[in-house]
């Protein structure tokens, strides 16, 4: 009995360091917004960056550039991008180009990745030719929305010297795996939607920890939704206290001080930001925390199901009768929005109303990609991010015929230098998800952010299409 | 472990000072962190209260968010209590903790799912026949997740009945993921919900200021705990349960069935997690197939907290282990500074584990046994 | 006594039993009449204890048949033989010491449904023992030694037992208590109660019974009436403290 008892202690006290060391690496976190995966982490988009803009007049500009390569077709070899420092694959003549997808395509979050994989397909067949050769992405690769699945699959990508780029992942937490070893290895990655700050900067003109050079996104940096959600409050819902609640994940935590930061920058006071335990399902007492502040608002950019709890116990808790629910797009999903007690919240998320937008390089609409996905898959898409990845794939083709010339031999050469220096200049470029500017740092998304009030669980097509506020940085 | 024998004078060695630092520092931290919730409910703006928040005023609790924490924590404990007496008992009996008990808890939170939903649909859910539908729901509850301990036991731990006790444990550990998975093959990885409560089910009660359905977990809790203390202590197959827990031979001399007062355990025990289930259901609207791995470790800890073996004090042991948590967060963690203190729910619960024993070994109301009733 | 006219509550025929590979009784048997008071001696490791287990069916013989009544009872659990009148009262006596005087008494008469016996028989070990009737609440293990072996006693007769089985009940008491305790016996056999008594004090056992066995590494080795027993002579100096 007391040697079980003492096992017992022992196994607690482990407990205990295990516990006590999870929260400090939470509160570095906080600051460093680590990547760690989580199905939801990709739910967002992409933003446009303000410096990026002021940028775009001093860089050289993308229609220019193509009558360049157009003018110079004779004598490619002088006149691609690229200074050759990475490398160069040559596609021998009648092979085929190769670009792989990497995203979540099995398991819990395959509704996020699948789509993803689907929209790098048909961007490819869209896409046609690069001098003659065609494209392929290959076998669609899974980054299991894991750092462990983000690594091994990048590892076998590298392996294969001829693939150029892929188009992935769906995962932050799998991105902050793969990227090191992609842009070792001289290829890029273009992700249609990690939204981790750390993957590319603060947008303050830092590199965030996982930064690496041949890092690009389509997806937007979570900092946009913070401070989306922070005017919302502050400027259209005209309150001036709130507090955020995340539930220690990267991608949560990240969003909750963006919020924050942004919020108080406006002049409003947060009286807390604080965290939940995933898997806490009483949530009384967390709420009872944020309850003693009085906040006016109250932003929980978690997942479900913890999420759900904050829901139906807030109304409860003494203090936050009145208080107005914020989420994110971690939550703006149909387990989420058909509970009742999700009714009367806003949600923040991407915008996805890309209606007639087209993508400028194959000249294909949302329209018309949405009518082929439902051809050939039987059902609408069920996540909003293979537009971004759609985009992502075109960026990538159009930096391989910038980056690339044919040979004596009538092989084609890609620089791999001249595709990232393709996709660094990429500015006012139409996509289907809007206008894409990359920064310094990877982040080219477009920049559109809406914020929706849920009226209905029964009918969550409709909350959806009820955008209170837009934000697009300018 | 050889007893401790102390000899009197005997030097201390490096590891009583550490056990003594780790007491001290463990009821130090508990002291100085209610000192200072009680300074700053006093006075939000102490120089503490300051020092511990940034330089800024830390926030006053109100009474009726106190009484929430409070309502809170009882319900959630009296839902750990009810779990914790599977442990318990089953621990009295064969001497063995069984890990798969946090799963009859969620099978029967999984079966209240299929009830609720079913009933829902009809419509009677949410109508003026709830309270036979929701006694309907509870007794079916009940009888499927009996039906599951009474089958894991006869399948799982019978044929190893006389093995070493750690061969039922780990088995216990197999059965445990055994029905996580069963229960995800079934009815898939996802969270199921709960239809909405009827209104009245979420209205606070104004004078008292009780959620309705927190009244009624605590309220069905107490009955069910009264019912079965009734059953253990003053019943003859009760009676008998607590002989084959103390000494099986004996117990058989007495013409005891062993076998059938075990399975009666069981049974009792699952019925326990049974209610227990339907209860957090009520209160979470929310179940998936790895629902009963928190509470059933945590409930597990309210067992060895309350002395294992001992009902009384499994139920207590939950109590003070759902309060705790609930409280220590706000009243503890809160006042010395800590950010995100309900992060550290779970550490509080262990940390009292280890603090319990390191003052009782032997739990809150565990007697200490003698060498002759247990090796 | 005419034993030939009787028939034997309890009997071994053949009885041979294994512990793994160990034999331990060998060819053993007994018999016990209604009304005697029979005791078996045998020094450590003889097998006096398996022999009470095999009789309430704990160990089940290799070979041989237990019979009870007449009917051969191999394969009938315990609950079976003490529901047909025979219990022990254990060695060292093992009450239930978390449970209460009084639950331990209830526990004895757990397999009868009478109220009207149960409650006589409660009368009759009230008067027999008073000082168990004034610590019915109190926790069994709280109990002296002579206290306790009164409430063990008493238990054994809750069961109302044609048959009591004693595992050395004079173990463990104090000097004092042992004389006082063979005097219970006596008490409870002069009741009509048949006693089968296992003991190492064969001096004062040999004293109150009418027959006894010697049990020698399982097997029996002399069976013969109490007196006939005392006077023996290897049995005086194995047992008796006689050089």
């Amino acid at each position: 009995m007391k040697k079980f008892l003492t096992i017992l202690a022992m196994f607690a006290s482990l407990a205990l360091i295990a516990a006590a060391c999870g929260s400090t690496l939470d509160e570095a976190a906080e600051t460093a917004t680590d990547a760690a995966g989580d199905a939801a982490d990709a739910v967002d988009e992409a933003m446009e960056d303000d410096e990026a803009m002021e940028d775009d007049e001093a860089m050289e500009d993308d229609e220019a550039m193509e009558d360049d390569e157009a003018m110079e077709d004779g004598d490619a070899m002088a006149e691609h991008l690229g200074d050759g420092s990475l490398g160069t694959v040559i596609v021998e003549d009648g092979a085929e180009v190769q670009i792989r997808s990497l995203n979540a395509i099995s398991g819990d979050v395959a509704f996020l990745g699948l789509p993803n994989q689907r929209g790098v397909e048909q961007a490819v067949v869209d896409y046609g030719d690069i001098k003659g050769f065609s494209v392929t992405s290959g076998e669609g690769l899974d980054d299991l929305c894991s750092a462990d699945g983000g690594q091994a699959a990048a590892q076998q990508i590298v392996a294969d010297e001829q693939i150029v780029g892929i188009i992935g992942t769906s995962c932050s937490g799998a991105a902050t795996a793969a990227a090191p070893l992609i842009s070792d290895a001289g290829m890029v990655m273009i992700s249609g939607s990690n939204t981790s700050p750390a993957l590319t900067s603060d947008q303050q003109g830092n590199a965030g920890p996982d930064w690496r050079v041949g890092y690009y996104r389509t997806a937007h940096n979570d900092l946009f939704q913070g401070a989306a959600m922070a005017e919302f409050v502050f400027n259209e819902l005209g309150l001036t206290s709130a507090a955020a609640i995340h539930d220690g994940d990267p991608y949560t935590n990240g969003l909750a001080d963006a919020f924050a930061n942004a919020f108080s920058e406006l002049g409003g006071e947060v009286t807390s930001v604080t965290g939940v335990a995933k898997e806490d399902t009483d949530m009384v007492p967390v709420l009872t925390e944020v309850a003693a502040g009085s906040p006016q608002a109250l932003f929980f950019p978690i997942f479900q199901p913890a999420g759900d709890f904050v829901a139906d116990q807030a109304g409860g808790v003494a203090g936050l009768e009145d208080t107005v629910l914020l989420a994110a797009d971690g939550l703006l999903n149909d387990g989420f929005m058909g509970l009742e007690q999700s009714v009367g919240i806003h949600f923040s998320g991407p915008d996805t109303r890309f209606g007639t937008n087209t993508n400028q390089s194959t000249g294909v609409s949302a329209e018309d990609f949405l009518a082929t996905y439902e051809a050939n898959n039987g059902s609408a898409p069920e996540a909003p991010f293979w537009g971004h990845s759609y985009d992502a794939t075109a960026l990538l083709l159009d930096a391989i015929d910038a980056a690339s010339w044919v040979d004596g031999d009538g092989n084609l050469n890609i620089d791999r230098q001249g595709v990232r220096d393709h996709l660094n200049s990429v500015r006012g470029y139409e996509g289907l998800i809007g206008t894409i500017n990359c920064d310094d740092f990877g982040d080219c998304g477009s920049q559109k952010i809406t914020i929706i009030e849920h009226l209905d669980a029964a009918d969550i097509p409709a909350s959806q299409a009820n955008v209170v506020f837009e934000y697009a940085p300018q | 472990m050889t007893a401790a024998v102390k000899v009197k004078g005997a030097r201390r060695t490096g590891v009583d000072w550490f056990l003594l630092f780790l007491r001290v520092l463990l009821i130090g931290l508990i002291a100085i962190g209610l000192l200072a919730f009680i300074a700053q409910q006093i006075d939000p703006n102490n120089w503490f209260a300051r020092l511990t928040h940034d330089g800024e005023a830390a926030s006053r609790l109100s009474w009726p968010q106190f009484r929430g924490l409070i309502v809170t924590g009882l319900s959630q404990g009296a839902m750990y209590g009810l779990i914790a007496l599977g442990y318990s008992m089953v621990y009295g009996v064969l001497g063995f903790i069984n890990f798969a008990h946090g799963e009859v808890f969620m099978v029967g939170a999984f079966t209240g799912f299929i009830m609720s939903n079913k009933f829902d649909e009809a419509g009677w859910w949410d109508g003026p026949i709830f309270i036979p539908v929701i006694l309907i729901t509870i007794l079916v509850s009940t009888l499927v997740a009996t039906a599951t301990a009474v089958i894991m036991e006869r399948v799982a731990y019978r044929p190893l009945r006389g093995s070493p006790r750690l061969i039922p444990l780990i088995t216990s550990i197999g059965v445990s993921f055994f029905i996580q998975n069963a229960v995800i093959l079934l009815f898939g990885p996802g969270a199921k919900g709960y239809p909405p409560n009827p209104d009245w089910l979420e209205e606070t009660i104004p004078v008292v200021g009780i959620e309705v359905k927190k009244l009624l977990v605590i309220v069905v809790a107490a009955i069910s705990m009264a019912g079965l203390w009734y059953f253990v202590e003053r019943t003859k197959t009760g009676k008998a349960m607590r002989a084959v827990a103390e000494d099986k031979e004996i117990a058989s001399l007495m013409g005891i069935d062993v076998n059938k007062t075990i399975v009666t355990t069981f049974a009792v025990g699952g019925a326990m997690a049974g209610i227990a289930g339907i209860l957090w259901g009520i209160l979470f609207k929310s179940v998936i197939a790895t629902t009963g791995f928190l509470p059933g470790i945590k409930a597990f800890t309210a067992a060895v907290v309350g002395g294992v073996g001992n009902l009384g004090g499994a139920m207590a042991g939950g109590v003070s282990l759902g309060s705790a948590e609930a409280l220590a967060p706000l009243m503890l963690l809160e006042p010395l500074g800590v950010e995100g203190p309900s992060q550290l729910r779970d550490a509080v619960v262990f940390t009292l584990l280890i603090l319990v024993l390191l003052v009782k070994p032997t739990g809150l109301f565990g007697e200490r046994l003698s060498s002759e009733d247990r090796a | 006594m005419s034993n030939a006219t009787k028939t034997p509550i309890l009997e071994f025929r053949n009885i041979n039993t294994h512990y793994g590979a160990v034999h331990i009784l060998k060819d053993v048997n007994l018999a016990i009449y209604p009304g005697e008071m029979v005791c078996l001696l045998g020094g450590n490791a003889s097998g006096k204890s398996t022999t009470l287990k095999t009789l309430l069916g704990m160990v089940t013989p290799t070979t041989g048949e237990v019979v009870l009544d007449g009917e051969v009872v191999n394969d009938k659990p315990t609950s079976y033989r003490v529901e047909r009148g025979i219990t022990m009262v254990p060695e060292n006596r093992r009450l239930f010491k978390r449970l209460s005087v009084g639950e331990n008494l209830q526990l004895g008469a757990y397999l009868r449904n009478d109220k009207d016996g149960i409650k006589n028989d409660l009368e009759r070990i009230y008067d027999m023992f008073p000082r168990v009737k004034e610590r019915l609440t109190q926790k069994a293990g709280t109990l002296s030694g002579g206290e306790q072996q009164m409430v063990a006693m008493g238990r054994a007769l809750m069961a109302s037992p044609r048959v009591l089985l004693m595992d050395e009940p004079s173990m463990g008491l104090a000097p004092a208590l042992v004389q006082t305790n063979f005097e219970l016996i006596q008490q409870i056999h002069e009741e009509g109660i048949a006693i089968f008594m296992v003991e190492q004090n064969a001096n004062m056992a040999l004293s109150i019974a009418d027959r006894g066995w010697v049990l020698q590494t399982g097997k029996v080795v002399l069976d013969d009436t109490a007196d006939a027993l005392l006077q023996n002579p290897d049995l005086r100096k194995s047992y008796l403290g006689e050089a």
